[in-house]
């Protein structure tokens, strides 16, 4: 019998490096057992490398991480199985077509074996409800809700009776009412004598399930493990936040750590009556590859407004902007842009008329990574010209370096390519290009996702600025607090429905409960 | 600038490459690689009058892989250019046929544009497949190329066919020397005109338009182009035609001018090697120009070689395919360079 309180995960001067980036610095840790601890910090802090170094799936390009005194050699995933640790992906790696049953199988056995359905749930079964995962073992993954894809991502780590779980951000997928049910889960597990180590970003997370915090800056160990009977919220959140906080408004902090109840930013906004910018009157699209269809959806956003779209991902918020976008079509209903009837008129043709789009996908959707960073900024204005208008490069190139400089892209110069860039510059020159003069209407789709506290707080101040100056904007996001810190409407999307709409002050648990359709 | 000289200098490592490997296989085969390859350059340009047969073969060439690279840059693999040459060359007999008798002002302009209406029409339907119901372009062109390649066999041997053949291979009758654009030897103030004015309007095209950018970007990401508004299928569809166009353009120069008449299967490789220039110029015009005049080279080498060195000319074959290989190679070595280099950002 080991000390109960010995350390079942160390990590002794660990570094990470990709390339030429180092990911992770000289981090020296150790986590005691049977405790629940959060791993904490702003994006690029490292956090998810730390939990695959931790996990055994990367090997340390310095140091070295022991499980219950077992130094692991790192990058072998079955010798971090043995070694009694277990990883549950930020981004779920089930396969969706599987059954609840296969998808359980899945990984726990080797090759060359008959499999009967009838087998597989007689082993799972059991397995499941004492985790109290119930689900119907003979449903496939995708038309799971996310809380049980998780719950099953969970239960199908601790087959292996894992002594140590990491949970890479498990939060950031789910409703407020399923953090709630994984928290109740990871009680148990805590109760049960495993250790298990929560990567989080909400403060308010931090507090209300974990035993000891650790904060994470930029690759290093800024304080931890520290116990959170110790921290109060303020402080985590400057252990955060560190530097960038001077300058960054208060409640801003607020939403960007989760420290405590956020409430609606700064505005000098009058009330709006003026004409919407956009209006969608009981509009039902057919079906579409990226999400439900939207059902009798009516909507407005009025000039000099945030509307905020909340949901859990998966909900229509895709469908809606591709419907506003020209890519899903309307089966029934009226979109209208400034008043004009634009259901048949293509892409080109609505952005002429003010629509622009900072779409879901920063990498694929809103830029060639392979183009040089002229070409993609560049492509909205070219877009507005007759194909054959002769154009001029030199003159293209440095209009795009004036305004890439205006909107302080770090960048060597334009002809680079734009996969060059961080995450958050690259989200600046898609800014650039989107939000202009004759901007009327500004979808903005996840437009902080991957981004670190600098740029958040840039990308929220640029969507104001456009808002003071009068353009409607729609925010879709999954980071509640985001969204209640900016937005002056908020919007509830569930299975292509809008099935609440709330003003400030936002009531977190009403959002949540509308969420999850539960009212 | 700096980035486009080492692109231009990497090509060039892979030439020389592909040489080194040549001259194993010389060398393998029994003969002197040094012997081969010093015949080689000179039988292409540096013997008198070498420059002047590389650039007779070099022009059409030039012109059929101007237009490849325009469909390779939008993102589209078209590799139909034989037989959108062919179709053009075809098309070009039968209306310098019907026009027969009309002043050569009439008729050569009528064929110009009757050749590269061919060609594009052969472009246009894989095309369509491909933007309509994403029917891979690599198998209709390909495809294209058999059909036309029959075509010509069946026009050559039944419309158009020449009654005092010798019957060894089915031609069309000879032009009316009033209608040729060159001598046979190939070379003249017209053919040469013709591919400066391609050289130059694409140049603009591809480098000074909406058209040009757009395509290219969609070529790189088409997904991007589509959020910004593009209508995709209005830039695929352009690029295919161009492309057939040019192809149909050359077809047509090698009937009115050096041939001056189709027969079946003539230049068979005119399509293949011009889609090797594309790539190894990397789908630039000014490089595209550059590497025609080294393959024109090749290919008038071939003709020196047996005659003059007694060397067999299935050495430019060799050749060919190396510098086929290394740049197929490149393209596959550096998209895993990139690849890398994106999974680490």
């Amino acid at each position: 019998m080991t000390d109960p309180h010995a350390p079942a995960l160390v990590c002794q001067n660990v570094s990470v490096t990709y390339g030429p980036v180092t990911a992770l610095e000289a981090v020296s840790t150790a986590f005691d057992a049977g405790l629940i601890h959060a791993v904490v910090g702003q994006n690029g802090a490292g956090k998810t490398t730390f939990a695959r170094v931790a996990s055994g799936l990367v090997r340390p390009s310095g140091g070295h991480v022991a499980i219950n005194g077992h130094v692991m050699r790192g990058g072998n995933v079955s010798a971090a199985r043995a070694a009694g640790v277990e990883l549950v992906h930020q981004s779920f790696a089930l396969p969706p077509s599987f059954t609840v049953a296969e998808a359980m199988e899945f990984g726990a056995t080797g090759a060359g074996r008959f499999f009967t359905r009838s087998s597989l749930f007689a082993r799972w079964r059991p397995h499941l409800e004492s985790l109290d995962i119930s689900v119907d073992l003979g449903a496939r993954i995708r038309d799971l809700p996310v809380e049980t894809q998780q719950g099953i991502e969970i239960a199908r780590a601790l087959v292996t009776q894992a002594k140590v779980l990491i949970l890479d951000e498990p939060t950031a997928v789910l409703s407020p009412s399923g953090i709630e049910k994984l928290f109740e889960r990871v009680r148990r597990l805590k109760a049960q004598g495993v250790t298990v180590l929560l990567i989080l970003h909400k403060i308010r997370e931090v507090l209300a399930i974990a035993d000891t915090v650790t904060v994470l800056r930029a690759g290093r160990l800024v304080e931890g493990p520290l116990m959170t009977t110790d921290v109060d919220g303020e402080r985590l959140s400057r252990l955060i936040i560190g530097d960038a906080s001077r300058g960054l408004a208060a409640v801003d902090a607020q939403a960007l750590t989760g420290a405590g109840t956020v409430e609606h930013g700064p505005t000098d906004a009058k009330p709006v009556t003026a004409a919407p910018v956009l209006k969608l009157s009981s509009i039902t699209t057919f079906g579409d590859p990226e999400g439900p269809a939207l059902q009798d959806v009516d909507f407005e956003v009025r000039p000099g407004e945030i509307v905020g779209i909340a949901g859990v991902e998966g909900n229509g918020q895709r469908t809606l902007v591709r419907l506003i976008a020209d890519f899903a079509k309307a089966s029934r209903g009226g979109v209208y842009l400034g008043g004009h009837d634009i259901n048949t008129q293509p892409l080109a043709q609505r952005r002429s008329k003010g629509l622009r789009i900072i779409p879901f996908e920063r990498n694929t959707e809103g830029l060639s990574l392979s183009s040089s960073l002229w070409e993609n900024w560049t492509a909205r204005a070219l877009l507005e010209k007759p194909l054959l208008r002769l154009v001029n490069p030199a003159l293209l190139r440095s209009e795009c370096d004036a305004a890439l400089k205006a909107w302080g892209v770090r960048y060597d110069n334009v002809a680079q390519k734009a996969g060059a860039l961080s995450g958050g510059n690259a989200q600046k020159v898609i800014l650039s290009r989107e939000i202009d003069r004759d901007a009327k209407l500004i979808i903005a789709a996840q437009p902080t996702r991957g981004l670190d506290i600098g740029a958040t707080a840039f990308v929220w101040d640029a969507l104001r600025q456009a808002r003071d100056r009068g353009c409607g904007i729609i925010l879709i996001s999954s980071d509640l607090d985001e969204l209640f810190d900016i937005s002056d409407r908020v919007n509830v999307m569930l299975a292509g429905r809008i099935v609440g709409t709330f003003t400030a002050p936002y009531d977190m648990n009403a959002v949540g409960a509308a969420m999850i359709g539960a009212s | 600038m700096i980035a486009r000289v080492t692109h231009i200098l990497r090509s060039l490592i892979f030439v020389i490459f592909a040489l080194i490997l040549c001259s194993l296989v010389f060398q393998i085969a029994g003969y002197s690689a040094s012997t081969v390859l010093t015949n080689v350059a000179d039988g292409a340009f540096l013997r008198p009058g070498a420059l002047a047969q590389s650039l007779r073969w070099a022009l059409p060439l030039f012109i059929t892989a101007v237009g490849v690279g325009v469909s390779f840059r939008a993102g589209y693999f078209n590799i139909g250019a034989q037989g959108q040459f062919y179709v053009g060359s075809i098309c070009a007999a039968f209306v310098a046929e019907w026009l027969s008798g009309a002043p050569a002002f009439v008729v050569i302009p009528a064929c110009l544009f009757a050749g590269m209406a061919g060609g594009a029409f052969w472009a246009l339907w894989p095309g369509y497949l491909r933007i309509r119901s994403g029917t891979d372009e690599v198998i209709t062109t390909l495809m294209g190329n058999f059909m036309a390649g029959l075509l010509l066999v069946y026009v050559t041997s039944g419309p158009l066919k020449d009654p005092s053949g010798s019957g060894q291979q089915a031609s069309s009758r000879p032009l009316e020397a009033a209608y040729r654009i060159s001598t046979s030897s190939g070379l003249s103030v017209t053919i040469v005109a013709i591919a400066v004015a391609v050289g130059l309007a694409m140049w603009l095209l591809v480098n000074r338009t909406t058209f040009g950018m757009l395509a290219s970007l969609a070529g790189r990401n088409p997904v991007m182009v589509r959020w910004q508004g593009a209508l995709l299928w209005k830039l695929g569809i352009t690029s295919f035609l161009l492309s057939g166009a040019l192809a149909g353009l050359a077809g047509t120069i090698e009937f009115l001018g050096p041939n001056g008449r189709i027969a079946s299967g003539f230049l068979p490789a005119h399509g293949f090697t011009a889609i090797l220039i594309a790539l190894v110029a990397n789908f630039s015009v000014a490089g595209t120009a550059i590497t025609a005049l080294f393959f024109g080279g090749l290919a008038s080498a071939a003709l020196y070689l047996p005659v003059m060195a007694g060397l067999p000319s299935a050495a430019i074959d060799v050749i060919n395919a190396s510098i086929a290989l290394f740049i197929t190679a490149r393209s596959k070595l550096l998209d895993k360079v990139l690849r890398i280099g994106g999974h680490s950002s």
